[in-house]
């Protein structure tokens, strides 16, 4: 009885399940890197072009204006270049006292005028 | 040294690469398929049961024990009986075209006999076909079909025996001598 079995297991054998169809290629795992330094750009030229446009469109100070009026506008040639914060930054880093210098200078031309007859403050008092 | 006491009963557990998985496709995939049959009656809805539980192992985030092969037959067997409850595919079998539901090749190219076989083997109580199945074309000891099964080895013995007797009449036609 079991070699009768072990005949028709044989003959069982004789077939064969067939091959299913080929396992599908794995979707290759996209790069994170790519996409976060893509959103770290957007992100970086928004807010520079955001602050750009707000330090353009932002109004002058009422104070501002009104020593403006009283003071008269400095000659083009000797308006000093205006002032920018990584120069500054650069320059406080290396030689603070080459900062002062400069901050003086540049306030000379920038911050109203405390001295002489048409001062602001003169100015503001006569009002 | 001491031997650790969890050795035998807690295997180390790993992910299989995708070299490995595919070997393992290559090697037991026709078998798992026909295994998967036995439950789902399907050969479409085998293999798309059989697809799924090695995509997930490719996916490379399944931890599975340092011999696979058992787990596999089982996590296909778990996915072939979800997949029956959910009736996954309504096509019936004789619905399906010929090309579709030929599950076996015959090595002499006998087509006939081979659809006779399946046939043969539908007609079998699925458990009956579980146990052939596993003995057969999974290579599996009658302990190991019953241990896959959850039966004991006298019950998958008896299954296999009224199985063979089954098929035996069956497929009479289809024998050389």
């Amino acid at each position: 009885m079991k070699e009768h079995d072990e005949q028709f297991e044989d003959f069982l054998r004789e077939f064969q399940p067939r091959r299913p169809r080929a396992l599908p290629a794995p979707l290759a795992a996209k790069p994170i890197w790519p996409q976060r330094l893509v959103a770290a750009a957007v992100i970086a030229v928004s807010l520079g072009v955001s602050l750009w446009s707000l330090w353009r469109k932002s109004p002058p100070r009422k104070d501002l204006a009104a020593a403006k009026t009283t003071q008269a506008l400095p000659d083009a040639k000797s308006a000093p270049a205006p002032l920018s914060l990584l120069p500054l930054t650069q320059l406080a880093l290396e030689n603070p006292a080459r900062l002062d210098a400069v901050l003086t200078e540049a306030s000379r031309h920038v911050l109203p005028s405390l001295r002489g007859s048409e001062s602001t403050l003169r100015a503001l008092a006569k009002e | 040294m001491e031997r650790d006491p969890d050795r035998n009963t807690h295997l180390p557990e790993r992910t299989l690469s995708a070299d490995e998985v595919r070997r393992l496709y290559d090697q037991h995939g026709p078998a798992l398929v026909a295994y998967a049959c036995s439950i789902v009656a399907d050969t479409a809805a085998a293999e798309d049961v059989v697809h799924e539980i090695f995509l997930r192992l490719l996916h490379g985030d399944t931890l599975i024990p340092e011999m696979p092969v058992a787990y596999i037959y089982r996590a296909v067997r778990n996915a072939a009986l979800n997949s029956r409850r959910k009736g996954n595919r309504s096509v019936s079998f004789e619905d399906q075209p010929l090309a579709a539901k030929s599950l076996f090749q015959h090595d002499d190219g006998n087509r006939e006999a081979a659809l006779a076989l399946q046939a043969a083997l539908l007609e079998l109580p699925e458990e009956q076909r579980e146990v052939v199945v596993l003995r057969i074309w999974s290579g599996m000891t009658l302990e190991e079909a019953a241990d896959l099964s959850g039966v004991s080895p006298n019950t998958a013995a008896s299954r296999y025996r009224y199985a063979l007797e089954k098929l035996r009449e069956r497929l009479k036609p289809y024998r050389k001598g």
